[in-house]
């Protein structure tokens, strides 16, 4: 098992191949505490990192467009039919078609800011401080280099095992991560 | 449907670049200690213009809007043309990041930030004009729908009032947008910085990305959606600036053609913007090896598609008068095309119509200095045409006691200047601080590259 005092143990891989067959193996063997570092998105990564994870981003977004809708037409309901009614030549107060551009404007304004949000939310961002940016040449994240990372809160997280998936798939470097 | 640029055999980037030296060299525009002589000059410029957009602001609050030409029946003069003519460049903007987006069309990922820049900026100078023509302008957060002491609400039915909503979420969507796309970048540009300053300014901006797998997973699924919306949202928001038009009970304006043809304007001046700005920095910055004659190539197609569009759009506007009986129509028709204001209607068909056809030319339209003339008569035109729409609607309007003639005044010019200034302040001020080239996307690209 492992000591507390470590995050946990990292592969700094160069290609995106390699980092992907390392975590496919990890993930088969068992583990589940992972995460990868790139600098782009990775073809199907995200897959085998958390293959139950379902995206909830698309529904929280369709739930900020529905109150972006109510709220949008309400306002504007409220005020004009209900709240200061006012009666011009007999034409209804209510005129919803009058209402649906504003309405439609603050729907997508809803949606979006819920997405940007939520999308926050779900990276646990802003986080301006994490383990792993104590790590020597972590920049290269950002630039050239593939990382995968094993966190010792994982209940087969094992130092030798998975140093030697790493080491066998093509990392360049296993470094443990204090936490 | 993926290769709107058509011609696949221009091949989309020099074989030379990778990963690296893209991120480097994006980078190290961004994080050079010493700023380049040309931004300089071209800030200073800008910021001289942007000074003229302040002093003819205040004079304008001092001396109310009596300092333009306008009056009745002309109201509307050059700040609601440029309103229009601003908020269609911005537009251009989004439909290549967004809708280009959308099409997976692999030329878009090199100029999506400079177009993505250019519309924030573009929104900014647009959002200035309406306020200045208000003529009361701190009185404009009479336009939110607020509980207020006077117990009124705005005139929610009013296309005035959905051009505002319009404007307002336009812009905070797109600056989320571009905040979404940009946070890779960042976390690239942090890991790069070695000044202390620049670690901080930054580290804080990148928010603490680390493209773990969950981020990544995260970020194409919120942007792909939120491409999604903001493609409809551009084109409602330069409909909704027709229908500010078309809800007019004015000869020539008061048009079911109005929210397409406005959408039409935008795309072609929208995407010519784009020319002129990717052009000179493509040169400015040595991109040429990302920003290829493919891209050129793709972005002229667009403008000249924009460009027959609009011709189609014209057609009808002269075709209406003629199919229906309305006498004030055909008379302003003929004003328009005959009267004081011709040469005006006459350079907008020869700029944005006639000249435009040359891009059916590749060897035109896939060279630097041919596409950016085309590009600049297309903003010119552009602008003339909003300039006709407004004034010479409103000159001859249905009884001849409403006729009169407008000139922009020396105030009317500077205004027009300074939102200019404002536009090149801002974009300057991005050129600086922020990558200019979407270098996440571009790795993806490398990546896919055989």
């Amino acid at each position: 098992m492992s000591a507390p005092d470590r995050y946990g143990l990292i592969g700094e891989f160069t290609s995106a191949r390699e980092v992907r067959d390392a975590a496919l193996t990890l993930h088969s063997a068992g583990i589940r505490a992972l995460d990868a570092f790139t600098p782009y998105p990775i073809e199907g990564l995200d897959d085998i990192l958390d293959p139950a994870g379902r995206p909830r981003l698309p529904m929280l977004i369709a739930l900020g467009a529905l109150i972006g809708a109510v709220l949008g037409y309400g306002v504007q309901y409220w005020a004009a039919a209900v709240d200061y009614p006012l009666n011009v030549g007999g034409r209804p107060c209510g005129s919803w078609p009058a209402f649906t551009v504003s309405a439609f404007e603050v729907t997508l304004l809803c949606a979006v800011t819920v997405g940007f949000v939520a999308f926050l939310v779900f990276c646990r961002l802003p986080l301006l401080y994490h383990p792993v940016f104590t790590l020597e040449d972590f920049e290269r994240a950002s630039h050239d280099r593939f990382f995968l990372c094993v966190e010792a809160k994982d209940p087969r997280f094992d130092d030798a095992l998975i140093a030697r998936v790493l080491v066998q798939h093509g990392a360049e470097r296993v470094a443990s991560v204090p936490s | 449907m993926s290769d709107v640029a058509g011609d696949g055999t221009l091949p989309l980037m020099a074989p030379g670049v990778t990963s690296l030296s893209l991120g480097d060299d994006i980078s190290a525009h961004v994080l050079r200690p010493r700023t380049l002589l040309w931004w300089w000059i071209g800030f200073g410029i800008s910021l001289a213009l942007l000074l003229v957009l302040i002093g003819s602001s205040a004079w304008l609050f001092i001396a109310g809007i009596g300092i333009w030409g306008i009056d009745i029946p002309v109201a509307w003069g050059l700040a609601i043309a440029e309103y229009v003519w601003w908020i269609a460049l911005a537009s251009g903007g989004t439909i290549i990041s967004a809708l280009f987006y959308l099409t997976r069309s692999p030329w878009r990922s090199a100029i999506s930030r400079i177009a993505e820049a250019m519309m924030l900026c573009a929104a900014a100078s647009a959002g200035v004009m309406p306020i200045l023509h208000l003529g009361r302008a701190g009185f404009f957060y009479w336009l939110f729908p607020y509980p207020n002491v006077m117990g009124v609400w705005p005139q929610f039915r009013s296309p005035l009032l959905w051009d505002f909503v319009c404007l307002l979420c336009y812009i905070l969507m797109s600056i989320m947008f571009f905040y979404v796309g940009l946070l890779p970048d960042l976390a690239t540009v942090r890991d790069r910085a070695r000044g202390r300053g620049q670690r901080i300014f930054y580290g804080l901006l990148a928010l603490g990305w680390r493209g773990s797998a969950r981020h990544w997973r995260h970020y194409k699924t919120l942007y792909f959606i939120l491409a999604a919306i903001m493609t409809p949202m551009v084109i409602s928001v330069h409909s909704v600036v027709g229908l500010d038009f078309a809800g007019g009970m004015t000869p020539g304006w008061h048009s079911t053609q109005f929210p397409p043809y406005f959408f039409f304007g935008a795309v072609v001046s929208g995407i010519a913007l784009v020319i002129m700005l990717t052009l000179p920095l493509r040169r400015a910055y040595g991109l040429e090896a990302i920003i290829t004659a493919r891209h050129l190539n793709a972005l002229g197609k667009v403008m000249l598609v924009g460009s027959l569009m609009l011709g189609f759009a014209y057609f009808w506007e002269v075709f209406g008068p003629y199919y229906d009986a309305d006498i004030a129509e055909r008379h302003m028709l003929h004003e328009r095309l005959f009267g004081v204001y011709a040469p005006c209607f006459w350079a907008t068909i020869l700029f944005n119509i006639a000249i435009p056809q040359l891009l059916w030319l590749p060897v035109l339209r896939q060279r630097p200095v041919p596409l950016f003339l085309i590009a600049l008569g297309v903003i010119i035109g552009m602008w003339l045409e909003r300039f006709v729409i407004v004034v010479t609607s409103l000159h001859r309007d249905y009884m001849p006691s409403e006729w009169g003639n407008y000139f922009p005044t020396i105030w009317d010019w500077a205004t027009f200047l300074g939102s200019i200034g404002l536009f090149l302040t801002l974009f300057f001020l991005i050129l600086r601080l922020l990558p200019i080239v979407s270098i996440a996307e571009m790795r993806e690209l490398i990546a896919e590259r055989p």
